[in-house]
């Protein structure tokens, strides 16, 4: 049953991932002599700028030319840079790790802290929950990038403890790294932790009042247990959804934050790319942004399935 | 239950606390490396290079190039010839021929030897590739040994020293095998690609071979692609960069740390760019009562004080002081006067005006200057629409000829020819409308066969009929800006197109 519910959703991710894919390269289409021109430089002749879209394949039809990317994702050679002559797995491998760096550091810790916050306030309620609540509210309203610039005064202008601006990969140094990422990190964190610790703290209250909690309650099942094993499990459901969804909403985020801190990201690569008609890098970005969402959204789906039977027949 | 509730607050902790110290184990270690040591500088630049092919390479703070290449000649801060890997030069009184010496003993960072055979290979390519490919078609390179060569124009090239310094010499081996995934170069340093990442870290070392060493005294470059002016003024303030173009944003910010500035002056100048002067598309631009009467209703100093914040100066002509097109004493042709530019609507017959479409681009300035523009020409009843322009096609879109006065701060070069030659000539990139003028073409023809004052009189002459025929609204000369640390010395721009200083500028 569960493998058919995996092969199921396989099958809807390959036909996303398709129509995403045809629709973005639809986007990009027809730009041939902007792009040419934007390879060549403004003062290019007209006849080196329709040499040059000829040399890049834009001349052919949009099919032919999707057909050949969709090949070209099969035999795992996406390119080169129309711009840079940069091959596209070489300038994804080394963009992807600063951006799943940030986004994954950052939904861990988005993770354990709205769990932590968001069942506090449920079960504590009083003071705390309306705490928790102004917090919430306040959190998910201040924009990530304004946070991160407030961030960089106080603590790397200011209070040098961080680094103001740069990445160092984890394989270079991990203490540097997590430096180069904590900033950055809690920029993105405060928003999605904000908006979790909402959601999960609404899961917890709507189970707590639920006639079965209360019927183990009367059983005498201590505190603990009926909150670990009953209650978390049966709010894990919108938990998760909202946490997937935290994590496509981070990418977004990751964007505007890399720019703040300079961290060369795909965030910083897609933004160029796509103003120039760079085609290769620009898909290859979507693949990958695409294969990710995916990949969060069956984990989603498997981890629920896991926690919660009910999951499982859908 | 008051007792559970304590249980359950604690299990809960554990995950916050365990967050929370690792979190302020981060603070444990030193902030970035500081630098500014005569071992190394940090620059950064805001937008990434187009990779190693030396025919695409962006005029506009490429300290990657400047690194990586040399040249045959340098030019200096007027697009004057300096020497370069060739010791001395001449060029022809016909203006066609530039012959050279080169200095012996000079090697590519692949071992070959930067010699003629090199400045052929160079220039041969250059011919065939490349937005400037243009410039050098027919171009023919005589190499008669390892050290002398000359390189003739099909026709008198009045530009024949810009067309010589902007290009970079490469190894005739690279250029055949077209292999530009790393860059081989003679210049002042040597990439280190071990600690490069591409769009975003160039390293450099030294090369200590190279005949002007003693210029580049930092054994060891990195540039730093930022392009988020915030980012790097951060970056200066905290001493990851020794230095980095800034925007008028963040320049009061700069003031007020402990940074010093170069302010470029006079780099550009924001214009409209009347090219229609037939009035083939608005027949209305083709009368000069109405292309002087839209100079009348801009006041240049409240551009220059309001608009830019004092950041500027007024500009009553499209070039660059000091340069030869430049007139000294010219004095505000069009002074601010509606009512005057009134008048000359009424009596040129356009007293109802027309309307005007011009394209906007974001963050290029233009967004920012357009309302003020279209309150402006509003007072004489020329309404204008904006037209955005995004995407690949944008460029095509604006230079294209369907917007006849588009509204741009265009780069001032210190050689005026270079402005003549793409903001007046007929054929200029940015005279989108691409209109024959007999004078123009007359004073061109001038340039071409004279030099030294008499040349210098012609650019001033097409100076005062361009702005006679009211063929563009000069409004302001904006300031740019260099921000750098106070461990460095910068001596002042010696880029002709004063758009940032250059490598050898850094001391």
């Amino acid at each position: 049953m569960l493998t058919m519910s995996i092969l199921k959703k396989l099958a809807r991710a390959i036909a996303v991932f398709l129509v995403v894919t045809f629709v973005t390269f639809c986007m990009m289409f027809g730009n041939g002599a902007g792009i040419a021109r934007g390879v060549l430089g403004l003062d290019a002749q007209p006849s080196d700028v329709q040499k040059e879209v000829v040399k890049l394949g834009l001349d052919q039809p949009l099919l032919v030319q999707y057909g050949k990317w969709l090949l070209g994702v099969v035999t795992g050679n996406l390119g080169q840079s129309y711009f840079t002559g940069q091959s596209v797995n070489e300038a994804l491998a080394s963009r992807v790790p600063v951006t799943l760096s940030l986004v994954i550091a950052t939904l861990i810790l988005t993770l354990v802290l709205s769990v932590a916050i968001g069942v506090t306030a449920a079960i504590f309620g009083g003071w705390i929950d309306r705490v928790v609540q102004f917090f919430t509210v306040l959190g998910a309203a201040v924009p990530a990038f304004i946070i991160a610039v407030g961030l960089v005064f106080a603590f790397a202008i200011a209070l040098p403890l961080f680094p103001a601006t740069g990445y160092v990969a984890l394989s270079d140094d991990p203490t540097a790294w997590l430096h180069s990422i904590a900033l950055p990190v809690i920029a993105l964190l405060i928003g999605s932790v904000a908006s979790a610790a909402a959601q999960i703290r609404g899961a917890v209250l709507d189970v707590q009042g639920r006639d079965f909690v209360r019927t183990l309650r009367a059983r005498g099942i201590p505190e603990g247990p009926l909150l670990f094993r009953h209650v978390l499990r049966s709010a894990s459901g919108p938990g998760l959804t909202v946490l997937s969804l935290q994590t496509i909403a981070l990418l977004g985020g990751a964007v505007f934050v890399e720019q703040i801190f300079a961290l060369p990201g795909i965030g910083q690569l897609a933004n160029t790319s796509a103003q120039q008609g760079d085609v290769p890098i620009v898909m290859g970005i979507v693949l990958v942004t695409i294969v990710f969402v995916l990949v969060v959204n069956l984990l989603g789906d498997l981890a629920n399935a896991a926690l919660n039977p009910k999951a499982r027949t859908r | 239950m008051r007792s559970t509730r304590r249980r359950a607050l604690l299990a809960l902790s554990v995950p916050v606390l365990v967050t929370a110290v690792a979190l302020s184990g981060c603070t444990s270690g030193s902030s970035s490396s500081s630098s500014g040591s005569k071992d190394l500088l940090t620059l950064g630049m805001t937008q990434d290079i187009n990779g190693w092919d030396p025919s695409n390479q962006p005029s506009y703070q490429n300290y990657p190039g400047m690194a990586i290449w040399d040249t045959l000649i340098r030019c200096d801060k007027l697009g004057k010839p300096l020497p370069g890997l060739a010791t001395d030069w001449k060029i022809s009184d016909d203006q066609r021929t530039i012959s050279a010496t080169l200095r012996s003993g000079q090697k590519f960072s692949d071992g070959e030897a930067a010699d003629s055979a090199a400045v052929r290979a160079t220039f041969e390519y250059a011919a065939t590739q490349g937005a400037g490919s243009a410039r050098y078609k027919g171009l023919k390179v005589d190499a008669p040994d390892a050290t002398h060569v000359s390189l003739t124009w099909p026709a008198a090239n009045p530009l024949i020293v810009l067309n010589t310094c902007n290009v970079a010499i490469s190894s005739p081996k690279t250029i055949s095998s077209k292999d530009f995934s790393k860059p081989v170069g003679s210049g002042p340093y040597i990439l280190d690609k071990s600690h490069t990442t591409q769009g975003s870290v160039y390293t450099f070392t030294k090369n200590d071979k190279y005949w002007d060493s003693k210029t580049y005294p930092y054994k060891k470059l990195v540039v730093k692609v930022i392009a988020s002016d915030t980012a790097a003024l951060s970056a200066l303030k905290t001493g990851q960069l020794d230095g980095s173009l800034i925007t008028t944003a963040t320049v009061n910010q700069a003031k007020s740390s402990n940074l010093k500035l170069q302010t470029l002056k006079s780099n550009e100048t924001t214009r409209l760019l009347i090219t229609d002067h037939l009035g083939k598309t608005i027949p209305a631009l083709g009368n000069v009562d109405v292309r002087r009467a839209m100079n009348m209703v801009f006041d240049k100093k409240a551009v220059a004080d309001k608009l830019y914040l004092g950041n500027a100066a007024p500009a009553y002509q499209i070039f660059k002081p000091g340069s030869d097109a430049y007139i000294a004493d010219m004095k505000d042709p069009y002074p601010y006067d509606v009512d005057k530019a009134k008048a000359l609507m009424k009596s040129a017959g356009f007293e109802n005006g027309f309307t005007l479409t011009i394209p906007v681009i974001a963050n290029t300035g233009v967004d920012k200057l357009l309302p003020y523009v279209t309150q402006q020409l509003g007072l004489i009843n020329i309404k204008v629409e904006q037209q955005p322009l995004s995407g690949p096609n944008m460029y095509n879109e604006l230079l294209g000829g369907k917007y006849p006065v588009p509204l741009w701060p265009l780069g001032n070069y210190g050689e005026s020819l270079q402005d003549i030659y793409d903001y007046v000539l007929t054929g200029g990139i940015w005279n989108v409308s691409h209109q024959d003028d007999a004078t123009i073409d007359g004073l061109w023809q001038k340039i071409t066969t004279t030099s030294g004052s008499e040349r210098k009189q012609a650019e001033q002459d097409v100076n005062k009929y361009i702005t006679d025929q009211a063929w563009f609204v000069p409004m302001a000369y904006p300031d740019g800006f260099f921000a750098y640390s106070s461990k460095i010395t910068v001596k002042p721009a010696s880029d002709y197109a004063g758009l940032n200083p250059l490598l050898r500028d850094f001391q």
